[in-house]
């Protein structure tokens, strides 16, 4: 991949609407190459709408976005985007390890050379007993890490996650946050990571967006200065906490309007 | 191993059979029933045996048409369904003609299709693809529907192409309906079949005996013919069960436990 100004994601003056429902305000956001970045915000404030704008399944209303000096649609078509939903949405009938291949074996055209190992990958999150399994026989996390591997293997630039986590517990939640950071480090790979949880976003990001309630505007960015590779004793690190209260203290100020 | 016995679905299902048998033996012989109007088992048993290759030859025919009846209205319900669950302008249009086709009886057509295909095996394969085929378009709009749209996002989310979110997603999520469908038109199929046999002037299959044996008033014959239908029913659904139970593991109808 050539390296210019292009690279990474660039969205400026990003707003939409969904007829008389304004979900976005116009904002700007960057996503370096390799750069992990959070969007943390209340409910409905259009994280959502913005990832799928980023990962051309959205249009937009106004502004533009470029993805590598392309539009998202085009990125879309060339597989750069390594989607991770709320819900595993695993395919009941594919067992787990195919459902981990399930991206590399769709468009296979647009297949970057080499492909990750996926063997390798699920044996990395710990699930290389489950390959024959099928989806009804794990746990919720267990799912969870079907879906991150599943994106992973794609190889893609850039992997867009929506909320991952949400509906796991706090404990597993702990370990599905640790277990991404050890992924995405060594590879350099740009994330958009959308989450409600503040723990989440000191511990993956190198940078949060804090976003308002609707219509959703950036009411302050955080660089997050901890080192790589982040490890879970990190989190009883006061400088941690200083992150989270910051990040809190924007949160409020963008909900009280 | 008596109490292995007990909770087993199977040795309950024989103890059900055994008692009907029974009963209706016992009924038969005790109210002295006609034998036009039923015949008792032991006598169905002794008629079948007279002559066992006539009945067995006949339940062929009749399979023969009901399976590539059902394998012709499944294909035709597969690409139909798939346009209308991508088209929901035609879905509504086809409406009329799936339920006119569902609320005729087919005994009020029937000789229009003989005359049109002629007689014996094209009008019976017809009319048994024909009547099943609502059941089937049914079951492929909705399964397809059904898809879940997270995966929907999914698949959009690196291109996939048409012909893929029909082929890995869409089809297997109609797996299930389409198995409640196959369910019901293996019964329906079988009446059709029967019937179109009997109406089409055919040579040979059930319908064509049944319909032989009330002209010549054989109430044996005619009982032992739908005994035999009835068993060539019930194979049906078990072959059917046991396909299902192959192709939907991994569904949530085909688990024993709650997850
Ligand atoms: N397809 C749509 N049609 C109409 N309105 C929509 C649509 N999608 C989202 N919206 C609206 O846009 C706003 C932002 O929704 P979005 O799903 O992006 O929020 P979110 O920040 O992801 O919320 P949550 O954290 O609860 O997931 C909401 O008010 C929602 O009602
Ligand atoms: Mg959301």
């Amino acid at each position: 991949m050539s390296s210019g100004h292009d690279d990474g994601i660039h969205a400026a003056g990003v707003s939409k609407r969904f007829g008389s429902v304004e979900a976005l305000s116009p904002l700007d956001l960057s996503i370096a190459p390799g750069e992990i970045v959070t969007l943390l915000g209340p409910s409905g404030c259009g994280k959502t709408t913005l990832l799928r704008i980023v990962a051309g399944l959205e249009p937009l209303t106004s502004g533009t976005i470029s993805v590598d000096g392309l539009t998202p649609v085009s990125a879309r078509e060339l597989k750069r985007f390594g989607l991770v939903p709320q819900s595993p949405a695993l395919l009941p009938w594919r067992t787990v390890e195919a459902n981990a291949r399930l991206l590399q074996d769709i468009n296979v055209d647009a297949n970057p050379s080499p492909l990750p190992d996926v063997v390798e990958l699920l044996d990395k999150v710990g699930l290389s007993e489950f390959r024959s399994s099928y989806p009804h026989e794990l746990s919720g996390g267990m799912q969870q890490r079907v879906g991150l591997v599943r994106a992973f293997a794609l190889g893609a630039p850039y992997l867009l996650m929506d909320e991952p986590f949400a509906a796991l517990d706090e404990i597993t939640r702990a370990d599905m946050r640790h277990l991404l950071a050890s992924l995405c480090e060594p590879i350099n790979t740009g994330v958009l990571f959308v989450t409600h949880s503040l723990a989440e976003a000191v511990f993956l990001s190198d940078r949060v967006a804090v976003l308002s309630s609707r219509p959703g505007r950036i009411v302050g960015t955080v660089d997050v200065d901890l080192p790589r590779p982040r490890v879970p004793e990190l989190e009883d690190d006061p400088a941690f906490f200083a992150i989270e209260t910051e990040l809190r203290r924007l949160l409020h100020s963008g909900a009280g309007r | 191993m008596i109490g292995r016995l007990r909770n087993s679905a199977a040795f309950w299902a024989a103890i059900g059979t055994v008692a009907l048998l029974g009963f209706w033996e016992a009924f038969v012989r005790v109210r002295d029933v006609r034998k036009f109007v039923l015949l008792p088992p032991s006598e169905i048993g002794s008629t079948f045996l007279d002559n066992p290759g006539f009945y067995v030859d006949n339940i062929w025919v009749t399979a023969r048409h009901l399976v590539v009846g059902l394998s012709i209205a499944l294909v035709v319900s597969l690409a139909f369904g798939a346009l209308l669950a991508a088209v929901r302008p035609l879905e509504h249009a086809s409406q009329p003609l799936l339920v006119l086709i569902l609320v005729t009886p087919w005994v009020a057509y029937i000789s229009s299709i003989v005359l049109w295909l002629g007689r014996g095996t094209p009008s019976i394969v017809f009319l048994v693809a024909f009547v099943t085929v609502p059941a089937f378009v049914y079951a492929t709009v909705g399964g397809m529907r059904s898809a879940d749209p997270a995966a929907r996002e999914l698949f959009a989310s690196i291109h996939a192409s048409r012909w893929e979110v029909l082929w890995r997603l869409r089809l297997p999520s109609a797996l299930p309906s389409l198995f409640t469908a196959a369910r019901f038109n293996v019964g329906l199929g079988l009446a059709a079949a029967y019937f179109a046999e009997g109406a089409a002037l055919s040579t040979d299959g059930l319908g064509e005996a049944g319909r032989r044996a009330v002209a010549f008033n054989e109430g044996s014959i005619l009982w032992t013919t739908i005994l035999c239908t009835a068993v060539l029913g019930i194979l049906s659904q078990v072959a059917v069960l046991l396909l299902e139970r192959s192709l939907l593991h991994w569904h949530a109808s085909q688990r024993r436990t709650a997850r």
